[in-house]
C-alpha cells in the first residue's frame, strides 16, 4: 500500500482513533491541578453565607496567624490595590432607555454580598489544609439584609432591590418582532394555546472543576487554567489587574476535563489567584472544590415563560407570542444578558415559516449566582418553548405532532430564508429530516408499542422535536499557523481550544486531507496566548471556523513550499507536483521530501499562516424521536428509545460527532428528568450544593441511541460545508423527551388519561413530580 | 507522621504521611501520580477510584494509611511494562469511550474491578457497576460499549 492511500484513511470522513486518547488513557493527560511548580502556595475562598447583606466587618487577624498561611485578603485590599471590577460591555438596555444594570463584579465583595457562594477573602497557605483551615479562622460580620429569589417576586412593587443602581431589579429588557400583527394575527385565529413553561437552571458540571495556577515562567507572570477562552482571560486580568500589560501575561491551557460553555470568560477566582501571585512572588493554586462549583461557577437557563401560537383552522402557525423573565442572579455580564434576551429569540421560529412574532424579554436581577453559557445557551430554552407549544397545538387540534410540523416547515425552496428576527439560514431540508427521523423510529408503529408497554401497566408516550439552532458564537473568523518542521512534523496553531470534544483530531484529519501524510505527522497546539489568540472554543464554532483555517492554511502552505521547492530542485514551480509528503518535477525522478525541504530553510521550518472567515452562523437541525415508559404507580419515567437524524452538513470526523450527539442527548434528558439547581426560598441557601443533590444522568440510563446523520446539505457559508454539531443533542433531547411524557400522561393507559391537562408539568420530571401530576397535582401556578 | 509502606502499580513504596492524608493526596502529591483526578469533595463523582488489593475504591475517601501494607493500582499501572496499553485502555479509544478524558481513569478501574469479579458482564452489569462514576461527556453510551469489548478481548486471552 503506497503512503497516499494510507494516509486517505485518517483524512476526513474517516472513522480515526483520536490523537488526544493515548496519553489520556496512560493518565497522561496535563490537567491544571496536575501541574505542580516547586514552592507553590494555595488560595482558598471564604464565601458569603448570606444571599444578601452588608459587609459590616471582616476580621482576618486570627486566619493570618495561623500556622503555614502566607496572606490574607478581603475585598477593601483589592480596592486598595487598585484592582477593578470585571468589565460589562453595555450591549443591552432597560425599557427606559437606560443600558443594561448590573452591580459591578468585583474579584472579592465589597460593601455588600449579594448571593450565597460568593467570594469573600482569600487566604493563600503553603498547604491546601492550612488554607482551608485558616478561612474558617475569619470572621465576617455580615448584616443579613432582605433577599429575593425569584424574578416574579424581584418585580413586584416593594421587593428587596438586588442593586442600587435598579431600585426595580430590572438588568435588561428586549421587545422583538411586531406586536401590534402578532395581536391581529391571534385575533383571527383559529386556535390559540397558550402554556407556562419553566427551563430550570441548571448547574454545567463538567467533571473538572475550575483550575488556576499562576506561576513565574521566564520571569514572567502565566497563568495556567482550565478555560474555552484563554485569549478572554488574558484580557480580563489585564483590564482588572493595575499596571499589568498584555505582553506581561501568558495564558496557558492544559487538557480541560469538560467546558461546556461553563469555562468561557473570566471569573472573579482568575484575577484573585494572578493578584494573589504578583504580590508574592510566588506560584499561587486555587482547585474549586465542587461545592464551590455549584456556588460559584455560573448556571445555566432559569427563564419562565408565558408562551402562546396562534394557528389557522388548517393548522398554520400564523404567530407566536413569549413573555419570558430571565433569572440572570446578581451579577449578570452581556454574555448571560444576551443568551437570553437576543440568542434564544433568534431561533424561536426554529424551521418554522412563521411569519410574525412578539418576543419580550426581561432579564431580572435576584439574590442568586450569576448565569451564563450552558450547552446550547439560549436555543435549548427557545426550542423547548416552541416544540412544547406545537406538541399542545396538535393535541388541541386532533392532528398527529408530525403532520402539524411538516404543515409549517419552510421548504428548501425558500432558502436562504430570513426568519421572523432577520435572522438567514442558508440551508436545510427539514421535511426530509422528518421523514428521515420517522422512518428511523418507526414513528407509525408506536401504537402496537404503546399495547405492549400498556400489557405490563406502563404509560408509554411518544414525543419529537424537529428544529435547528444557530452556531458559531458570532466570531466567524479564525487564523491558523502552519509549520512543518525538520524533524518531520506539521505543527498546526489555533487559538480555539480544545476541552474533550475532539477538535485536534478534527484539525489532524483536514491536515491530512492536504497535506496527505500520515496522521502521527500531525500535532495541534491550542491554549497558549504566546501562540495564538482569538475567541477561543464556545457556540459550536471550532470546526466550521477554526477547521476551515486549517484547511486554507494548509494548502497554502502547500503553495509557499511549492515554490521553494522549485528553488531547491531548480525547476519552474509550474512543474512541481506535490503528492503525499513530497515534492517531484513532472516527468522525472527528482524530488524533495516535505520535510526535508523544512530541513533545508535557513529557519529549518516552514511557517505559514492564514485565515478563514465563514460568511455567517450554520443552522445544524434535526429530527428527534423519543419514547418514555412511565410507571403510574411510581412516576418513574424511562427512555425506551430514541432515535435522531441530524444535519450537520459535511462531517470530518464521524465517530466523534456521534458521541456529541448522544453525549449531548443525555444531558438534554438530565434538564428533563432530574437537574435542577435548588435554593431555599426563606434563606437563598443552596440545597444542591453537591451530585448528591444535583443528579446528573448516571452510568445506568438510557444508552440505546439510534442516531443517523444526512450530510447531502452543506453549509453554503463556510469553506467546509461543515455546521456545528455540539449543541444540538442537547438542544432536542429536552423538548422531544418532555413532550414524550407528556403524551404518556395525555393518554393515559387507555386513551382516558389527563389530556391537554398533562401540559401544565414542569422540568424536572421527577417521580415525585411525575406521579403528583397523575393525581392531578402539578403544584404551585409558573405565573402566580 | 507515621511511616507507611504500601506497593503502587507494582513498586514498593515508603512514605511519611501525616495521618488525616487522603490515598488520593498521596498518590498526586508525593508520588506524583496525577492520572488519578478529584472531581468532587462527596465522593459521588468517582473520577479518583484506584484499586486496592483489586477492589475498587474512590480514593478520596480512603486514608493513605489505610493502604498500608495494600497493594494500590492507578491508571499509570495498567499497561504493561513494555508499554502496551491494557484492553480496556485499547477499547476506550477504540469505542471512543473518553471525549474530556477526567472521569476515565477512574471509569477504567471500576471496570477493571468488574471484569476481575464478572468476566462476562451484560450492559445492564456494566451500568450498575459504573453507577458510582459520573461522566458529563460521553452519556456513558460508549463507556459501556468499551467495557464490554474489552471483556470479550480478555476472555479470549485467557481461553
Amino acid at each position: 500500500m503506497n503512503a497516499v492511500n494510507e494516509a486517505w484513511r485518517f483524512g476526513s470522513g474517516q472513522a480515526v482513533r483520536r490523537i488526544e486518547d493515548p496519553a489520556l488513557v496512560r493518565g497522561q493527560g496535563v490537567f491544571t491541578d496536575d501541574v505542580a511548580p516547586a514552592g507553590e502556595l494555595f488560595l482558598a475562598f471564604v464565601r458569603s453565607t448570606h444571599a444578601h447583606g452588608r459587609i459590616v466587618s471582616i476580621d482576618v487577624a486570627a486566619a493570618r496567624a495561623m500556622p503555614g498561611v502566607v496572606a490574607v485578603y478581603t475585598g477593601a485590599d483589592l480596592r486598595a490595590a487598585g484592582l477593578k471590577p470585571i468589565a460589562t460591555a453595555p450591549a443591552f438596555k432597560r425599557a427606559d432607555g437606560q443600558p443594561m444594570a448590573a452591580p459591578p463584579k468585583r474579584a472579592l465583595a465589597e460593601g455588600h454580598v449579594r448571593f450565597v457562594g460568593e467570594a469573600l477573602v482569600a487566604v493563600v497557605a503553603e498547604s491546601r489544609s492550612a488554607a482551608r483551615a485558616a478561612c474558617d479562622a475569619v470572621v465576617a460580620d455580615i448584616e443579613g439584609l432582605p433577599m429575593v429569589m425569584d424574578p416574579q417576586r424581584a418585580l413586584a412593587a416593594g421587593a428587596p432591590v438586588v442593586w442600587a443602581g435598579a431600585p426595580d431589579n430590572i438588568c435588561a429588557e428586549m421587545r422583538h418582532g411586531d406586536a401590534a400583527a402578532t395581536a391581529a394575527a391571534f385575533t383571527r385565529a383559529a386556535h390559540h394555546i397558550r402554556l407556562d413553561l419553566i427551563n430550570q437552571r441548571l448547574a454545567p458540571s463538567p467533571m473538572e472543576p475550575r483550575s488556576v495556577l499562576a506561576s513565574f515562567e521566564d520571569g514572567r507572570l502565566t497563568v495556567r487554567l482550565s478555560s474555552q477562552m484563554p485569549s478572554a482571560v488574558r484580557a480580563g486580568l489585564v483590564e482588572t489587574i493595575p499596571g499589568l500589560k498584555l505582553e506581561a501575561v501568558r495564558v496557558r491551557v492544559g487538557d480541560v476535563g469538560g467546558g461546556f460553555g461553563m469555562k468561557t470568560g473570566i471569573y472573579p477566582e482568575d484575577i484573585v489567584v494572578a493578584w494573589a501571585a504578583l504580590q508574592l512572588g510566588r506560584p499561587v493554586k486555587w482547585q474549586a472544590e465542587r461545592v464551590e462549583e455549584f456556588l460559584s461557577a455560573v448556571h445555566g437557563r432559569d427563564v419562565t415563560s408565558q408562551a402562546e401560537m396562534a394557528l389557522d383552522a388548517g393548522g398554520r402557525v400564523l404567530a407566536l407570542r413569549v413573555r419570558s423573565l430571565a433569572n440572570v442572579g446578581a451579577y449578570p455580564s452581556t454574555t448571560s444578558v444576551a443568551i437570553q434576551v437576543l440568542i434564544g429569540p433568534w431561533v424561536t421560529t426554529s424551521i418554522y415559516d412563521i411569519p410574525v412574532v412578539d418576543l419580550h424579554i426581561t432579564a431580572v436581577l435576584t439574590h442568586l449566582a450569576h448565569t451564563g453559557a450552558y450547552r446550547g445557551a439560549g436555543r435549548p430554552e427557545a426550542i423547548y418553548i416552541t416544540e412544547r407549544l406545537m406538541d399542545a397545538a396538535a393535541r388541541e387540534m386532533g392532528l398527529d405532532p408530525a403532520e402539524l410540523r411538516r404543515r409549517n416547515m419552510i421548504s428548501p425552496a425558500q432558502m436562504p430564508y430570513r426568519n421572523a428576527m432577520g435572522q438567514t439560514y442558508d440551508s436545510g431540508n427539514f421535511e426530509s429530516m422528518l421523514d428521515q427521523g420517522l422512518a428511523l423510529a418507526d414513528w407509525h408503529g408506536f401504537a402496537a408499542r404503546r399495547e405492549t408497554s400498556k400489557s405490563s401497566g406502563k404509560l408509554r408516550g411518544r414525543g419529537i422535536a424537529t428544529f435547528l439552532e444557530w452556531t458559531g458564537g458570532n466570531a466567524l473568523e479564525e487564523n491558523v499557523s502552519v509549520q512543518v518542521t525538520a524533524d518531520g512534523f506539521i505543527e498546526l496553531t489555533s487559538a480555539t481550544q480544545a476541552m474533550g470534544q475532539g477538535i485536534a483530531t478534527s484539525y489532524a484529519q483536514l491536515a491530512v486531507d492536504v497535506f496527505g501524510v500520515p496522521i502521527e505527522r500531525i500535532r495541534v497546539l491550542q491554549g497558549d496566548t504566546d501562540r495564538a489568540n482569538g475567541f477561543g472554543s464556545a457556540g459550536s464554532r471550532s470546526l466550521f471556523t477554526g477547521g476551515a483555517a486549517v484547511f486554507v492554511a494548509s494548502e497554502k502552505t502547500i503553495a509557499v513550499a511549492k515554490q521553494l521547492a522549485a528553488d531547491t530542485l531548480e525547476a519552474p514551480a509550474a512543474d512541481i507536483e506535490y503528492a503525499a509528503g513530497r515534492f517531484s518535477v513532472a516527468g522525472t525522478d527528482l524530488g524533495v521530501g516535505l520535510f526535508e525541504l523544512a530541513r533545508k530553510q535557513p529557519a529549518a521550518c516552514i511557517v505559514v499562516a492564514a485565515g478563514s472567515k465563514a460568511g455567517g452562523p450554520s443552522w445544524p437541525n434535526g429530527c428527534h424521536v423519543c419514547e418514555v415508559e412511565v410507571d403510574p404507580a411510581t412516576g418513574e419515567v424511562r427512555v425506551v428509545a430514541y432515535a435522531s437524524v441530524n444535519d450537520i452538513g459535511r462531517i470530518v470526523s464521524p465517530v466523534l460527532v456521534r458521541g456529541q450527539i448522544e453525549g449531548g442527548a443525555v444531558q438534554g434528558f438530565g434538564q428533563a428528568l432530574s437537574e435542577q439547581v435548588a435554593y431555599d426560598a426563606d434563606s437563598g441557601q443552596l440545597l444542591s450544593a453537591s451530585f448528591m443533590d444535583y443528579a446528573l444522568p448516571h452510568a445506568d440510563g438510557f444508552r440505546d441511541f439510534k442516531t443517523a446523520f444526512d450530510t447531502s446539505v452543506p453549509c453554503l457559508t463556510n469553506a467546509l460545508g461543515a455546521k456545528g454539531v455540539g449543541e444540538l443533542g442537547t438542544i432536542g433531547a429536552t423538548p422531544a423527551l418532555v413532550n414524550a411524557v407528556v403524551d404518556a400522561l395525555a393518554h393515559g393507559l387507555d386513551g382516558a388519561g389527563l389530556g391537554r391537562t398533562a401540559e401544565s408539568v414542569q422540568m424536572p420530571l421527577t417521580s415525585e413530580r411525575v406521579w403528583r401530576a397523575l393525581r392531578g397535582d402539578f403544584g404551585a401556578p409558573v405565573f402566580g | 507522621m507515621p511511616l507507611l509502606r504500601l506497593n503502587v502499580n507494582g513498586r514498593p513504596v515508603e512514605t511519611e504521611v501525616e495521618p488525616q492524608t487522603l490515598l488520593v493526596e498521596l498518590l498526586r502529591g508525593p508520588l506524583g501520580m496525577t492520572g488519578t483526578h478529584v472531581g468532587c469533595d462527596t465522593s459521588q463523582c468517582g473520577a479518583c477510584t484506584v484499586l486496592v488489593d483489586g477492589q475498587s475504591v474512590k480514593s478520596c475517601s480512603v486514608l493513605a494509611v489505610q493502604a498500608a501494607g495494600r497493594s494500590v493500582t492507578t491508571v499509570e499501572g495498567m499497561a504493561r511494562a513494555d508499554g502496551t496499553l491494557h484492553p480496556l485502555q485499547e477499547a476506550f479509544i477504540a469505542c471512543h469511550g473518553l471525549q474530556c478524558g477526567f472521569c476515565t481513569p477512574g471509569m477504567m478501574m471500576a471496570a477493571s474491578c468488574l471484569l476481575r469479579v464478572n468476566a462476562q458482564p451484560s450492559d445492564d452489569d456494566i451500568g450498575h457497576a459504573l453507577e458510582g462514576n459520573l461522566c458529563r461527556c460521553t452519556g456513558y453510551v460508549n463507556i459501556v460499549a468499551a467495557v464490554r469489548q474489552a471483556a470479550g478481548v480478555m476472555n479470549a486471552e485467557a481461553a
